[in-house]
């Protein structure tokens, strides 16, 4: 048993870190360039989930992490579980389904979306053009359909699970990101003649922050070993993770906003992105109570 | 990354299983002080005979010399098993003998550990006092050096089974005029020594488990002080690291148990239909899980590394405010039979009272909050 990183893992966490920081930063997260993409395509962060890959769920999570710390589009949950599962390249979209509305996330450029109805993870076949239109996170573009799409099912069920994960992975890297930058600008911001950082009411806060973050990626890690050792529990696993994950996302961004004082909830200053970011991935595959009490 | 045990450790697994399932006792811990404590010196005695205390301490003091891994798996089982809580044995084996490891002369070291590993002394800790508790640097308790002994005058409050120990990690002020965290020492303090006086203080959950200490002219030969004389900061702070560290570990694993309790019980007696106790359970299924998960990754980087990660930290704190909200969990499910509690009651009412000092004792959740803050993100010191 060993739940520390490999040298590999590291290696990887820190490359995908860095060219993120160069090419993905979320002070531009509102105006990525539109061969971002392209980009990222071809840094193999697209494929790498391919099944020639054989990437494990282990590094997977911890590399999706990175990338959702910096809010790297959304498309890359959808096209990841495509390409394992279907051995689909290319961007496929982010499908969120809620009774009979289906919202088609990041779909322009793609001709399919990905979501999970029911347990099962399913391929929509997207018209073209799609009339898409900015949606609450502004670095996602969202199409609603009311009429069912053409679809079908993946045949195998785990991969609901993955995107489940995934999904909570970016979670984690949200989550993060909110405490990184709440801890950064305490340190900085003045009041009363000390770093704001100096009170209890807001280092405890800070601190909490920390302790969402580090319970939500613990989970994760092992959610992802248990997917990758076939284990019974994995279900159970992923959907505690994704719990965990969703609720760090949210409460460590409403946080940092408080951090900020007036100017954290101003558009032009970052921390509403991580919130919005959040309330998105609310809707990814959300951990069902059931989920979470099934007998072991 | 791997989540899966090595067949060595799963046939550990399963010798420790049978071990206790053959064992445990079937009688519960006595609530009575007196009693309690003779059936926590037997019951530690019996699993020092079959190679169980001690897992993983040096061999050449008694200990079985195996890994952190196994004394884990050990936990998990003795968890699952329902084997008795380590009561007073619990300063000796998780912070009193570790320190000692790391910080005592081969003499001290060579006449104190196998003593603790059996049972036949137990420890406590006088740390806190009246004037200092969370600040521990605002100890006044002192030692006045005359020969080759300390003539300690002071008092300690708190102290975990003061009324029964053996031998105390006494922490004073040995150095006349030192303030804060100069000069001090930590010393072993036999607790039979004239002049030491001990009054048992009762906690809210009825049980006598802790106690004010006075020490009037106390005699403690300078031969008993651990890590040299003047350094007692840095040796008590290797003590919290373990208490910390990893003295919780079998809180940790024990979550695990009580999540699932909880789960049948609350669908024996129905309360689950009640949507906001199903979530809640849910919620804590989730946490319990990623706990397990921290503490895997926390013993994994002490393999790794030989000491916990600066995320020690986090799952202390995790873990304390979750112990809490699953006794509270415990004493909802009970509904108004909460009411037929009083003092000698050993059940979920009394776990739920005495579990308040998870986020007080061994630093509050206040504390730990700065120590997170500013040991982790890197934030001002407010103190
Ligand atoms: C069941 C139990 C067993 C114990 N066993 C032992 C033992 O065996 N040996 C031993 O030495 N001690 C023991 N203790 C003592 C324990 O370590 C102290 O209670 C603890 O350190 C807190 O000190 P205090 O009680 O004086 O509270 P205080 O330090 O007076 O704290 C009171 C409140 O103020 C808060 N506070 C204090 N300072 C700050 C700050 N800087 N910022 C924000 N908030 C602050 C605290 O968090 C707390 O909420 C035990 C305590 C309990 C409850």
């Amino acid at each position: 048993m060993d739940l520390t990183p490999n040298d590999d893992q590291i290696a990887l966490v820190s490359a995908t870190a860095d060219w993120c920081r160069d090419h993905m930063a979320i002070e531009d997260a509102r105006s990525r360039s539109d061969d971002l993409w392209q980009q990222i395509d071809a840094m193999g962060w697209t494929a790498m989930t391919g099944p020639e890959m054989e990437l494990d769920h282990a590094t997977e999570a911890l590399a999706f992490a990175e990338l959702g710390r910096f809010l790297a589009p959304v498309a890359l949950l959808s096209s990841a579980v495509a390409a394992r599962w279907e051995s689909r390249q290319g961007r496929i979209a982010l499908a969120v389904t809620e009774g009979n509305m289906l919202r088609v996330l990041d779909g322009s450029d793609a001709s399919t979306a990905l979501g999970v109805v029911d347990r099962r993870a399913m391929l929509f076949d997207l018209p073209a053009p799609l009339s898409a239109r900015s949606s609450l996170d502004p670095t996602v573009t969202v199409a609603c359909f009311d009429e069912p799409l053409s679809a079908h099912a993946i045949a195998d069920a785990r991969a609901a699970l993955h995107l489940q994960l995934v999904a909570a992975a970016f979670a984690v890297g949200c989550a993060d990101a909110a405490r990184d930058m709440a801890a950064g600008y305490a340190v900085i911001r003045e009041q009363f003649e000390r770093p704001i950082g100096w009170f209890q009411a807001i280092k405890h806060m800070c601190a909490d922050m920390a302790v969402r973050a580090a319970v939500a990626r613990s989970q994760l890690y092992y959610a992802a070993c248990a997917l990758d050792s076939g284990a019974d529990e994995a279900a159970f696993h992923v959907a505690a993770a994704k719990r965990l994950a969703d609720q760090a996302a949210l409460e460590n961004s409403r946080a940092n906003i408080q951090v900020h004082g007036g100017i954290g909830m101003t558009d032009e200053a970052l921390p509403h992105l991580c919130l919005k970011r959040a309330h998105l991935l609310q809707f990814v595959v959300p951990a069902e109570r059931s989920a979470l009490l099934v007998i072991a | 990354m791997d989540i899966g045990f090595s067949p060595d450790e799963a046939r550990f697994r399963e010798e420790c299983r049978e071990w206790l399932n053959a064992n445990v006792p079937s009688e519960k811990r006595p609530i009575n002080a007196a009693e309690a404590i003779e059936f926590d010196k037997a019951w530690q005695r019996q699993l020092f005979d079959a190679g169980w205390a001690g897992i993983n301490w040096p061999r050449e003091y008694g200990g079985r010399g195996l890994s952190i891994v196994q004394q884990v798996i050990w936990l998990e089982e003795y968890a699952k098993a329902h084997a008795p809580w380590i009561g007073a044995n619990f300063v000796g084996i998780n912070h009193g003998g570790p320190t000692l490891i790391l910080n005592a002369s081969e003499e001290q070291k060579a006449w104190h550990l196998p003593r603790i590993l059996k049972g036949e002394s137990i420890w406590c800790q006088g740390f806190s006092e009246p004037g200092a508790g969370s600040d521990l640097a605002g100890i006044r308790t002192h030692g006045r050096i005359e020969g080759d002994e300390l003539i300690v005058n002071g008092s300690k409050i708190w102290t975990s089974f003061a009324h029964v120990a053996d031998w105390q990690e006494l922490v004073l002020r040995t150095e006349e005029g030192s303030r804060r965290h100069a000069g001090l020492s930590w010393v072993i303090c036999d607790m039979h020594t004239p002049g030491i006086s001990v009054r048992p203080i009762r906690k809210m959950s009825g049980q006598t488990e802790f106690a004010e200490v006075f020490y009037d002219d106390v005699r403690i030969p300078l031969a008993n002080v651990v890590g040299g004389l003047g350094n007692g900061w840095k040796v008590a702070m290797s003590t919290l690291s373990f208490e910390r560290g990893t003295g919780f570990i079998a809180d940790q694993v024990k979550q695990s148990q009580e999540i699932e309790e909880l789960i049948a019980t609350a669908r024996a007696n129905g309360t689950i239909a009640d949507d906001r106790i199903a979530d809640d359970l849910a919620q804590m299924r989730a946490e319990v899980a990623a706990v397990r998960a921290m503490t895997y990754r926390n013993i994994s980087e002490v393999m790794r590394t030989g000491q916990p990660g600066p995320e020690a930290s986090v799952i202390r704190l995790f873990t304390s405010e979750l112990g809490q909200r699953l006794e509270r969990m415990a004493v909802r499910l009970k509904g108004a039979a909460m009411l037929d509690f009083r003092y000698g009651d050993d059940d979920d009412v009394s776990d739920y009272l005495r579990g308040f000092a998870a986020t007080i004792a061994g630093g509050s959740a206040q504390i730990q909050r700065d120590i997170i803050g500013e040991r982790l993100l890197g934030l001002p010191k407010s103190r």
